[in-house]
């Protein structure tokens, strides 16, 4: 179990690092393209865009590790330590059921976005909308290995 | 469904959901007991809020940012503000000040300066003497530099939502106000220090010193020339000039042989979990903001201000009154981008710039960060520095009066935001 968890962090950090480092180099390399080539891309910016927000869905499950995802504990912090810990319990449920349902309402949003065409690049818009039900996934994933320690506040000090 | 939105949003943010949920659980709550709305206009805007090439210029001023320190330049720029500043009185108190001021220049977040080069001299601050809770007040004070002066990922974020306002633009709005932070913190520092006998160094930094500290520095001291003169000589777009910058320090870092490759990943991938976390705040906002634009609550605040003044003056000072209340329980981020909606058209029909209004909004959010009870920037320096709240809150006191001092003067001087900009042909 516990080797799943670190592969499944592994991956995902590979994946949210990729997808910046790709969009780095093809947004860097369309300003290099212009000035030096005299060549620029149109579908550059689309698709930098669309792994963008890949990539930022994606990170969703890596941030609430960290402890990235601010949230005011000033409440929390004030109560007795068993009644924060049951809170801190229904925020995992509050944020699984939520998540859980951006999922759900994702996949439907990529099945409405199918047979339509993205401006630039003419793929299919469902494919962009991936985005959603992937992160979601990866967020409720990555929550429950995590929701112990988020109970705990026992947060990753990430790379 | 206004009650369930506002309600919602509250109770779960007090309750200690992350900031990101409590407004996508709002907003699809609200859509679900309404029924009228279809539930995937929550996917859709969520989606849309951050389908955006402008705003990707926020990732790549982290990554810029990240590359930056993981070649030890920020620490170049930490002793050229030393060899420049630190004899005077309260030296390093102005060491602090300057080397916000500069590092600024490379990144846009508050957040980035608090654990990055502030949080270093607060350490400094406190081995030479300084009281603790003033040496992370003051670092926590002077991260705030960070968003005002060019670039700013807030001033990003503002300008995407607001037409007729560029990138460009409101990036050289910030640069007199970011100065005049910088001074008025300075002011405050001088009579703090006078008044505790805060002494700088016992002696000033020899002219070879200065020299070989400028040197070193000098790589990520014309960083902020190549972004700004790359965006205003229309070179680049300004996520370009983004880009650019992240190159800039990597080919840098590559050069002094200061990366090894596990430091490059954990570079890219720090900055893509930054990015995500400021990402998901921004799409769940969406929902919520357009919420707030369908359930015309803009035009019903607008009728309630414009019946206790028309006047101009009036409505600026109301709406910064309003928005510096909000940014003592909100957070930043999510403040600025529920507020540009509600407060921008209210502004704009008095006939106020959005220049000016954007810097006053930009401003006025960025203090909130150093402001209990939701004060992202404290809460940083009082985790690195092991500190309490209650006692770093009073310390920052004197500095966030500095701070209001220049906010007063964005308000009551529009040239202070529209001069610079103006200057370079960024009129509306």
């Amino acid at each position: 179990m516990q080797q799943l968890e670190t592969w499944i962090v592994a991956a995902n950090r590979a994946l949210v690092a990729l997808a910046l480092a790709a969009v780095f180099v093809i947004v860097f390399a369309n300003v290099v393209g212009r000035y030096g080539f005299g060549a620029s891309f149109a579908w550059v910016e689309e698709t930098a865009r669309h792994l963008m927000i890949l990539g930022a869905f994606c990170g969703a499950g890596l941030a609430l590790r960290e402890g990235r995802l601010v949230a005011i504990m000033a409440l929390p912090d004030a109560l007795p330590a068993g009644v924060a810990r049951a809170l801190r319990w229904g925020i995992v449920l509050v944020m699984f059921a939520f998540m859980a349902t951006m999922l759900w309402l994702g996949v439907k949003f990529v099945e409405f976005g199918w047979n339509k065409e993205t401006m630039s690049t003419g793929i299919s818009r469902g494919i962009p909308y991936l985005a959603i039900p992937i992160g979601c996934g990866l967020f409720l994933i990555q929550l429950v290995f995590f929701a112990r320690r988020f109970v705990a506040q026992d947060f990753e000090a990430g790379l | 469904m206004a009650k369930t939105l506002i309600i919602l949003f509250f109770a779960t943010l007090f309750l200690g959901v992350p900031v990101a949920f409590t407004m996508g659980i709002a907003g699809l709550s609200a859509i679900f007991i309404n029924g009228g709305l279809n539930p995937l206009v929550a996917t859709q805007r969520m989606f849309a809020g951050i389908d955006s090439f402008p705003l990707m210029a926020v990732p790549f001023f982290i990554l810029a940012s990240e590359l930056m320190t993981a070649c030890g330049l920020t620490r170049a720029l930490l002793r050229f503000a030393n060899a420049l500043v630190g004899h005077v009185r309260g030296g390093l108190g102005h060491v602090n000040i300057l080397v916000s001021m500069l590092f600024a220049g490379i990144s846009g977040s508050a957040l980035a300066d608090a654990a990055g080069p502030s949080a270093i001299v607060m350490r400094m601050m406190r081995e030479a003497g300084y009281e603790k809770n003033y040496a992370g007040a003051l670092s926590a004070a002077t991260a705030t530099i960070g968003p005002i002066i060019p670039p700013s990922i807030l001033a990003v974020i503002f300008a995407i939502s607001t037409k007729g306002v560029t990138v460009a633009g409101l990036f050289l709005a910030g640069i007199v106000p970011g100065i005049l932070l910088g001074l008025s913190l300075a002011v405050a520092n001088h009579i703090v220090s006078t008044r505790h006998g805060y002494r700088g160094r016992d002696t000033r930094a020899t002219m070879s010193e200065l020299r070989s500290a400028s040197l070193a520095a000098l790589p990520a001291l014309i960083m902020p020339g190549i972004i700004l003169g790359g965006i205003l000589g229309g070179v680049f777009t300004p996520t370009e000039a983004g880009a650019v910058a992240s190159a800039y320090a990597l080919l840098l870092g590559v050069a002094m042989r200061a990366f090894t490759l596990p430091a490059l990943y954990g570079a890219f991938v720090r900055a893509a979990v930054v990015t995500s976390s400021v990402f998901l705040i921004v799409a769940m906002a969406s929902i919520f903001a357009w919420l707030l634009t369908y359930l015309q609550i803009p035009q019903e605040l607008a009728k309630l201000i414009t019946q206790i003044t028309d006047n101009r003056l009036g409505i600026l000072f109301i709406l910064a009154g309003f928005a510096l209340i909000c940014g003592f329980f909100i957070d930043t981020l999510p403040a600025l981008i529920i507020l540009t909606p509600i407060l921008g058209p209210i502004a704009y029909s008095a006939g106020i710039d959005p220049l000016q209004f954007g810097m006053m909004l930009v401003l006025n959010l960025t203090i909130g960060m150093i402001t209990p009870p939701v004060g992202p920037v404290l809460f940083v320096i009082a985790t690195v520095g092991q500190l309490k709240i209650e006692g770093l809150s009073k310390a920052v006191l004197p500095l966030l009066l500095a701070e209001l001092v220049v906010l007063l003067l964005v308000i009551l001087v529009p040239q202070i935001s529209t001069f610079v900009p103006n200057f370079f042909g960024f009129a509306n």
